[in-house]
């Protein structure tokens, strides 16, 4: 793993997509062998505009515009990775990633350990994540407990610009194979300072966001947010200190910095946008069970989507968990 | 040894009616004025209500939509070449296509306002819903007809895709197994010329996507995908052929995706104004407005008469969409299975209970009661 360059002082504001777009872009301009594949990420500069620019600064030859196979582009990147090469493939929608599970599953997480360790398969796999964009139908999607349970590559998922940069630098710069989510409603909506040269931020180390003593909340993505404004409502309205925390990498998980928390606090809720039954939250869970049960409170509050399919986007605001939902499940613990 | 030559290939080209509105006589299929009739009231109000769909999502009322204006023929003809048992299994992109298949184009509407009733489909026709990921019901597509063809039904499966999806492994496997099980399956790729930003050329180096068929045993054929005339002989061809069990067709419709690749994207990021005026004057609704008015079958009179009809069953179409109550939110969890397990169940419960804390102890009798089976 790269290891967290001390971040440069010159900052500038940007959103989270113009964050990932900086962040490319210095990838490309640093590595020669850094190159980008995907669906409408060249001369279109991307659906969200994440590669926008980058296809007239670098050419067709390394921001590619493939044609529309999205087992193509994820088999095509394994090769090139394994070739030497440095591709970010870009998957266009969560709802687009099933299909490349079995590039995923059976051979990019498996091909240094199938090799005995002779290959590796330097490639970052990008992907928008989540919902609550009133999007069409298959474009809302959380389905990072797939890829979690896979071994042999690393799952990441940003919820601030400052990360979103430094995360996908360290992706990119990481010896194995990274998903890499972007969650797609803070795109626009999540805007901080970022530093304008390169840095990164370390893969598998979580985010205080928000120090506590009296519950801990588990979060990631777009559901830090959404965490955020129930830890308000908390604070407020039920005078309790809660901490919050943006894992930031799911695999490899920051368990430390999980147990820890949970420790200090007794009382944890987990919230994300997945179904529960298998999810990420759920091997979360086990972990605080099998190495934390002595010190908690309460049980652990799981807070996801339904176990049915995520609706069409009328209702999703009744499938994605908001700040109600989080907040019930918080005084749930608080009071068990 | 000399190397032999053991197979050739050659891919032929369907056109019968010329954007100036004249017919290639002797390839001019038998259709009936009725027909011909039917075939231009449909591509007209279809690219009406199209134009409509895109006020009500400028304006709100609508959220993302896919545009079918330019691909009328090859949307809205083919299933006139069917019978409602047929099998039609349409993308994302197929307004024209259920439109023609009978579907009341309210929950088409609904649907795109992101409502899950939406997906109503006409009863006792065969209508597969149709797919958003791109290729994944190609395959789907042959089993349908493969069923058919077990049931010995004649019946037959016309499917859809584009030219982006021509470059996905689906097809490849769903023409592979149509071949070898010589399945009565239409394949018919609208090549509208633009996968959202990315053209044709970009797509393949193949020259025509219609040789694709020819490497699994599967008859191949170009067509003028904006020549409603040429798209029902060629369609109407494959059905006989499936039906008489011949095996399948795959066809491709070359046509043109003249507005945006929906109403998020922006087509003027990518391609020329030239390009999508040059394909204007090749429109399929044009040239069969100065076909049939050449037959004396249609006149201005006419033209206004269908306009006005049209706007009017658009205005009660988008009436009936926007007077369908809010849904209810547990029925998300409906229909998940025949029998819900316990999970749901309890769910359900929980929803519940979230909906009494937003909204008091009412809210529950004031929505619309849940739709669809549960447990």
């Amino acid at each position: 793993m790269t290891p967290a360059a001390a971040a440069p002082a010159k900052t500038r504001t940007r959103n989270l997509v113009q964050a990932v777009n900086e962040a490319l872009d210095l990838a490309l301009g640093a590595d020669p062998r850094v190159m980008i594949l995907g669906e409408d990420v060249g001369r279109n500069g991307g659906v969200f505009r994440a590669t926008d620019g980058l296809w007239k600064k670098y050419g067709d030859a390394r921001v590619v515009d493939t044609p529309l196979a999205e087992i193509g582009i994820m088999g095509c990147a394994i090769g090139l990775a394994v070739d030497g090469l440095r591709p970010v493939a870009e998957i266009q929608f969560d709802g687009f990633l099933p299909s490349v599970l079995d590039q995923v599953v059976c051979h990019l997480g498996r091909l240094r350990s199938r090799t005995r360790g002779r290959m590796s398969v330097p490639l970052v796999l990008r992907a928008p994540h989540g919902g609550l964009i009133h999007a069409p139908e298959h474009h809302s999607e959380s389905p990072e407990a797939y890829f979690c349970h896979t071994p042999g590559i690393k799952v990441v998922i940003p919820s601030t610009p400052y990360d979103a940069k430094g995360l996908l630098l360290a992706a990119i710069a990481d010896p194995d194979p990274v998903v890499f989510f972007e969650p797609k409603r803070l795109y626009r909506a999540a805007v901080g300072e970022v530093p304008e040269a390169s840095y990164t931020v370390p893969i598998g180390k979580a985010r205080v966001v928000k120090e506590g003593t009296d519950l801990t909340i588990l979060t990631w993505g777009a559901m830090t947010e959404t965490c955020a404004k129930a830890v308000e409502r908390l604070e407020a309205e039920d005078k309790a200190s809660v901490e919050l925390l943006d894992l930031r990498t799911l695999t490899p998980l920051d368990l430390d910095a999980v147990l820890a928390s949970v420790a200090k606090t007794g009382r944890c809720v987990i919230a994300h946008e997945a179904p529960n039954t298998g999810s990420w939250a759920a091997e979360l869970s086990a972990l605080i069970a099998e190495r934390g049960l002595l010190r908690l409170l309460a049980p652990v509050q799981r807070v996801g989507g339904w176990d049915a399919r995520m609706p069409l986007f009328r209702l999703e605001q009744y499938y994605i968990p908001d700040a109600d939902r989080v907040t019930l499940a918080a005084r749930r613990a608080l009071s068990f | 040894m000399p190397l032999k030559t053991v197979a050739r290939m050659e891919i032929q080209r369907l056109e019968i009616l010329a954007p100036d509105g004249t017919v290639d006589k002797a390839l001019m299929p038998k259709v009936s004025d009725e027909l011909l009739l039917k075939m231009y009231r449909l591509m007209f109000q279809i690219r009406r209500f199209d134009e409509r769909a895109v006020k009500l999502q400028r304006s709100g009322r609508l959220g993302t939509y896919p545009m079918i204006t330019g691909q009328e023929a090859s949307q809205c003809v083919p299933p006139l070449a069917l019978k409602p048992t047929d099998w039609v299994v349409p993308t994302y992109r197929g307004g024209g296509v259920y439109f023609a298949r009978g579907m009341q184009m309210r929950y088409a509407l609904l649907y795109w306002a992101g409502d899950d009733r939406g997906t109503h489909f006409p009863d006792g026709s065969n209508d597969m819903i149709f797919s958003i990921p791109v290729g994944t019901h190609l395959t789907q597509a042959a089993g349908l007809a493969w069923g058919e063809k077990l049931k010995k039904t004649k019946g037959v499966a016309l499917t859809y895709c584009g030219d982006g999806t021509s470059s996905k492994g689906d097809l490849h496997e769903a023409l592979t197994f149509a071949g070898q099980f010589k399945l009565p399956a239409i394949y018919l790729i609208e090549n509208n010329h633009w996968a959202i930003s990315v053209p044709r050329e970009r797509q393949s180096a193949s020259e025509t996507l219609a040789q694709k068929a020819w490497g699994y045993g599967v008859a191949g054929l170009q067509v003028d995908g904006n020549d409603a005339l040429a798209v029902y002989k060629a369609v109407t061809d494959a059905v006989a052929r499936a039906r008489a069990g011949e095996g399948p067709t795959l066809l491709e419709c070359e046509t043109y995706r003249v507005s945006h690749h929906t109403t998020a994207d922006d087509a003027t990021r990518y391609r020329s104004d030239k390009e999508v005026e040059s394909w204007k004057k090749r429109d399929p609704i044009a040239r069969m407005k100065k076909f049939l008015t050449a037959r004396k079958l249609w006149d201005e009179k006419k033209e206004k008469a269908l306009a006005e009809a049209t706007e009017a069953w658009i205005d009660g179409e988008v009436e009936a969409y926007e007077s369908f109550p809010p849904p209810n939110p547990l029925d998300m969890l409906a229909n998940n299975y025949e029998h819900a397990p316990r999970a749901l169940i309890e769910q359900r419960a929980e929803l519940e209970e979230l909906l009494k804390f937003k909204g008091g102890a009412t809210i529950l009798t004031e929505l619309p009661p849940a739709e669809g089976r549960f447990p």
